[in-house]
């Protein structure tokens, strides 16, 4: 009775998940798309663009989120607001975010050129200036994902037992060595899979290039994921196929990196006995 | 017992030594001057959403920026839902969620499952398979997936957002870890009482798996209700937007409108801050679990 | 080298639950002293007061003379061996004996020299390059001995260092540890809830209960002459047996068995006698006062017999037993006994055996404060 539950409940699951990866080409061209994918000079750029992004984007949420975790890391009070207060974003959807930000950033109008004028800096273009369009959008992003990584590192420290810090203690180690060499190593696991798991979603950046700048002003911010869709879905059926072919390189992207930072971090991490 | 009496007062990592200084010149820890601050810059762009949903256009249209209005247009709210049909978008987007929320919560148990507790045929090679579509982003298949519902004629209906995901390969992976994770004696015993396997199910295992259940539930509250790229791919017809949708048309059409899209924004964030704040445990917890779990 | 000296120590956490109170205690250089009580009796939390990882609340601990009650545990010149080890899982053996050497800039030269040295007595050579997951319980245990041992400190701290092994390991690794402190001897302060390491290894023992220090002596000293009914019952295996009595003009009354003792006032009194205190009397026709057991278990254990039954008299409780072995002890209106004989010796259940008991091997105790009366 069980069996016939299943195959319905992956069945749907296999149908999407894992659908046909042929490149819908029509007519069939063989390698032509992929050979127009390296010519074509806006697919040049959004790489370009993609990678600057995530060399951007992945440091920075990492460190910061080290940061904040390691300074929610205690038990004092309202450290429960707190806590929340660095998680909320997360739950604002992207569109909301790229809305708030839009707003905030506003060159005539937003908060931030009025903040940062009072210490004497700016006026900035933000989302308007091709060179600063792409930070903008790292640190819109950042702030969004933030909760999320703090998070995992928080469990991370409150799983470091408290007797190995002790032991440090005695050892002579202070606050900062005591950092370095017990609690660091020992936040590997969580460290690489926030690793992984920034740069997978980095590479996958899409809505709010496509909703905050439309992949500009001038290609500044426009990515894989976005060359993606304009390809597929805006610029008439003949360029379909070449946005799958991007699709598919992309995917063979992500797959490589993906294998190559577990590889080496299994060298370099060290899980708990 | 050794090391399991703390001082609740200092704290993994202090020494007994931080605590006289701390007090002596301040009434409260020092932390919270780092804190607070954080939290704030945390919550500026969320605050400064509610506070600019509350003005006049002309208010918005003022540097240096009012930082406080007067009086607040409420009237704002009422405006944006006028002007574009939010309680269309909500409901869709309730209906969504709710339906495939409901359906994995369903499914991917009934899958997981499978998968912990019980043997069949070529079930590593499947267990492999859907590990290895986790691994596929979603613009590879995105293409294939949208030719598929369009053939099953969902384009620009509800369904086509639903249908695809049914059941989530996560929730099936999450919910599987979890099953492992129950003491196996619990079912051996409801067997020899001569419970049957979906009896077990549905009487031991899931009253057990409430917490891992919720988690799942939440997070994917909160995936299906903020998606885009889906939606954005497959639904044009602006009766049948959800709300990410709808919120992104709206900003098209009012884009130097701050106040009402401020509203619009606020009424369409309302749901999932509800949501969290109700449920915040949950969220934490499954993202703190998946961590661990490396 | 130094002695560790408590004086009037308290330590209370918010609640408010007194950890520890009053410990006047000191420890004399180059001693082994063991901390001995059952769970929460304070003995963890004095050591970690040593350690310097629980504040003190009030009162003063003296390490060579120095208070180091505001002294930062890396300042303390002290090592100590956790219960689970606490070694650093992501450092091979090598690094973590060198840890707390490299912290405080010991020159590589002698690093080198000491871990050498450690490595050598406790065996580890072998097991240099390995990571604490791949090492077994008695490995890592003397990895975290080597630990303390490479910092030559000057006071060791064990907190219940044994009591992750299986009882085999946990045997030799006692004697270890005794031939360890006889060659370094280094002021040593272990904590454990097991009595019969406080009574193997201790040169002195000091007996803790509910945060207050019941007794302090040698060990055969306090096995002897416990101050109170609780030392009485939680030193010694199997506890003693302690009976409801009264004295009146100078005779002490069980049940029906009685003795004479003198300088003791009339009233209600607590009285113990150890297991191997009473002998059968089968052969004694000398008048001794006897009493009999109904015997119900009989465990022969190779080197002598416990014979457990009861007596006709009413139990009394020292305060060390286990909380679900209470259920079993009050037979209704009898109380249980435990006697030790000579192997070879083979009563029935059921049987009814006569008992004597030498009344110098009689103790008695205050029954309102539980202190020891002679």
């Amino acid at each position: 009775m069980l069996f016939a539950l299943f195959p319905i409940g992956w069945g749907f699951v296999l149908s999407f998940q894992k659908a046909s990866l042929l490149n819908p080409v029509r007519p069939f061209v063989g390698t032509e798309n992929y050979r127009k994918l390296f010519t074509d000079p806006f697919v040049k750029k959004a790489v370009t663009n993609t990678l600057i992004y995530t060399a951007l984007f992945v440091p920075s949420s990492l460190i910061l989120a080290l940061g904040v975790a390691s300074a929610l890391n205690r038990r004092i009070r309202f450290i429960r607001f707190y806590r929340l207060a660095v998680f909320v974003p997360v739950v604002a959807s992207t569109i909301a975010t790229g809305i708030m930000f839009l707003w905030l950033l506003d060159k005539d109008f937003g908060l931030a050129n009025w903040a940062l004028g009072k210490v004497g800096l700016g006026p900035f273009g933000f989302f308007s200036s091709p060179s600063q369009a792409l930070p903008s959008l790292v640190v819109m992003t950042v702030w969004g994902w933030l909760g999320f990584d703090t998070i995992v590192y928080l469990a991370a420290l409150q799983g470091v037992p408290a007797e190995l810090l002790e032991a440090a203690a005695i050892d002579g180690a202070g606050r900062w060595s005591t950092f370095r060499n017990v609690t660091l190593p020992l936040l590997g696991p969580a460290s690489l899979l926030l690793i992984v798991w920034s740069t997978i979603s980095a590479l996958q950046l899409f809505d709010e290039v496509y909703f905050v700048t439309k992949g500009g002003p001038l290609h500044a911010t426009d990515v894989v994921v976005y060359r993606i869709f304009i390809m597929a879905f805006q610029s008439g059926l003949p360029l379909a196929g070449r946005g799958a072919a991007l699709a598919y390189l992309l995917f063979v992207a992500i797959f490589v990196l993906t294998l190559g930072q577990f590889w080496m971090g299994n060298r370099v991490v060290h899980y708990q006995a | 017992m050794s090391a399991t009496a703390i001082d609740p007062r200092t704290l993994p990592g202090e020494t007994g030594m931080v605590e006289p200084r701390r007090l002596a010149w301040l009434p409260f820890s020092p932390w919270h001057l780092l804190l607070f601050p954080m939290a704030l810059v945390m919550l500026v762009p969320l605050v400064w959403m509610v506070v600019t949903s509350l003005e006049t256009l002309n208010q918005t249209r003022h540097f240096p920026p009012i930082l406080w209005p007067g009086a607040f247009q409420w009237s704002n709210y009422p405006a944006a839902l006028r002007s574009a049909p939010f309680g269309r978008w909500f409901w869709n987007t309730t209906v969504v969620t709710c339906v495939v929320v409901a359906s994995n919560l369903l499914l991917c148990s009934l899958a997981a499952y499978a998968f912990a507790r019980m043997e069949f045929l070529g079930k590593k090679v499947v267990y492999f398979l859907l590990l290895a579509t986790l691994m596929v982003p979603l613009q590879v298949i995105l293409i294939p997936t949208f030719l598929i519902v369009k053939q099953l004629g969902l384009v620009n209906h509800l369904g086509a957002l639903i249908v695809p995901n049914l059941a989530n390969v996560f929730g099936i992976f999450m919910l599987t870890q979890f099953f492992r994770t129950l003491p196996i004696e619990l079912e051996e015993a409801a067997r020899i009482d001569g419970a049957g396997r979906l009896k077990i199910f549905f009487t031991i295992v899931v009253p057990l798996s409430t917490a891992a259940l919720a988690t799942l539930a939440v997070i994917q509250f909160m995936w299906t209700w903020n998606d885009f790229l889906w939606p954005l791919v497959t639904i044009f017809n602006e009766q049948a937007y959800t709300l990410q949708l709808g919120l992104q048309s709206f900003q098209g059409s009012h884009t130097t409108e701050w106040n009402l899209l401020m509203a619009g924004n606020v009424m369409s964030m309302i749901p999932m801050l509800v949501l969290f704040v109700v449920a915040q445990r949950w969220f934490v917890r499954g993202i703190a679990t998946q961590g661990l779990k490396g | 080298m130094a002695n560790v000296a408590f004086d009037h120590v308290h330590k209370v956490y918010p609640g408010p639950t007194v950890a520890v109170e009053d410990l006047t205690l000191d420890v004399g250089d180059g001693e082994f002293l063991i901390l001995v009580g059952p769970s929460g009796c304070g003995k963890s939390t004095a050591l970690r007061m040593v350690a310097g990882l629980e504040k003190i609340s009030s009162g003063t601990v003296c390490v060579d003379g120095r208070p180091i009650n505001d002294v930062p545990p890396k300042d303390r010149d002290i090592a100590m061996v956790f219960q689970n080890y606490a070694l650093y899982p992501h450092m091979t053996v090598e690094r973590n004996l060198a840890f707390g050497l490299r912290q405080r800039k010991t020159p590589r030269a002698e690093i080198a020299r000491r871990v050498g040295e450690v490595s050598a007595t406790l065996g580890l050579e072998e097991l240099m390059k390995r990571r604490p997951g791949q090492l077994s319980g008695g490995q890592r245990q003397r990895v975290a001995m080597g630990r303390a041992l490479v910092r030559e400190p000057k006071a060791f701290l064990l907190d219940e260092p044994l009591s992750n092994l299986d009882a085999k390991l946990r045997v030799q690794m006692r004697a270890e540890l005794k031939k360890l402190h006889h060659r370094l001897g280094v002021t040593t302060i272990y904590v454990t809830h097991d009595q019969v390491e406080a009574m193997t290894l201790g040169e002195r023992i000091a007996v803790m209960s509910a945060g207050r220090l019941q007794q302090i002596g040698v060990p055969q000293d306090v096995y002897d002459r416990p101050a109170n009914v609780f030392v009485a019952g939680f030193i010694g295996s199997p506890p003693m047996n302690l009976f409801q009595g009264s004295a009146a003009e100078g005779t002490v009354r069980v049940g029906s068995f009685a003795f004479a003792r003198t300088g003791v006032r009339d009233g209600p009194v607590t009285v113990g006698v150890r297991p191997e205190a009473f002998r059968p009397a089968a052969d004694d026709a000398d008048g001794r006062p006897r009493i009999e057991a109904l015997i119900d278990v009989v465990e022969p254990l190779g080197d002598e017999v416990l014979v457990h039954g009861t007596v006709d008299a009413r139990a009394a409780q020292s305060g060390a037993e286990e909380e679900d072995a209470m259920l079993l002890a009050d037979t209704g209106t009898r109380a249980a006994v435990t006697v030790r004989l000579d192997p070879g010796m083979r009563p029935e259940p059921g049987e009814r055996m006569p008992l004597v008991a030498e009344p110098s091997a009689i103790h008695l105790f205050d029954v309102e404060r539980g202190v020891r009366l002679s």
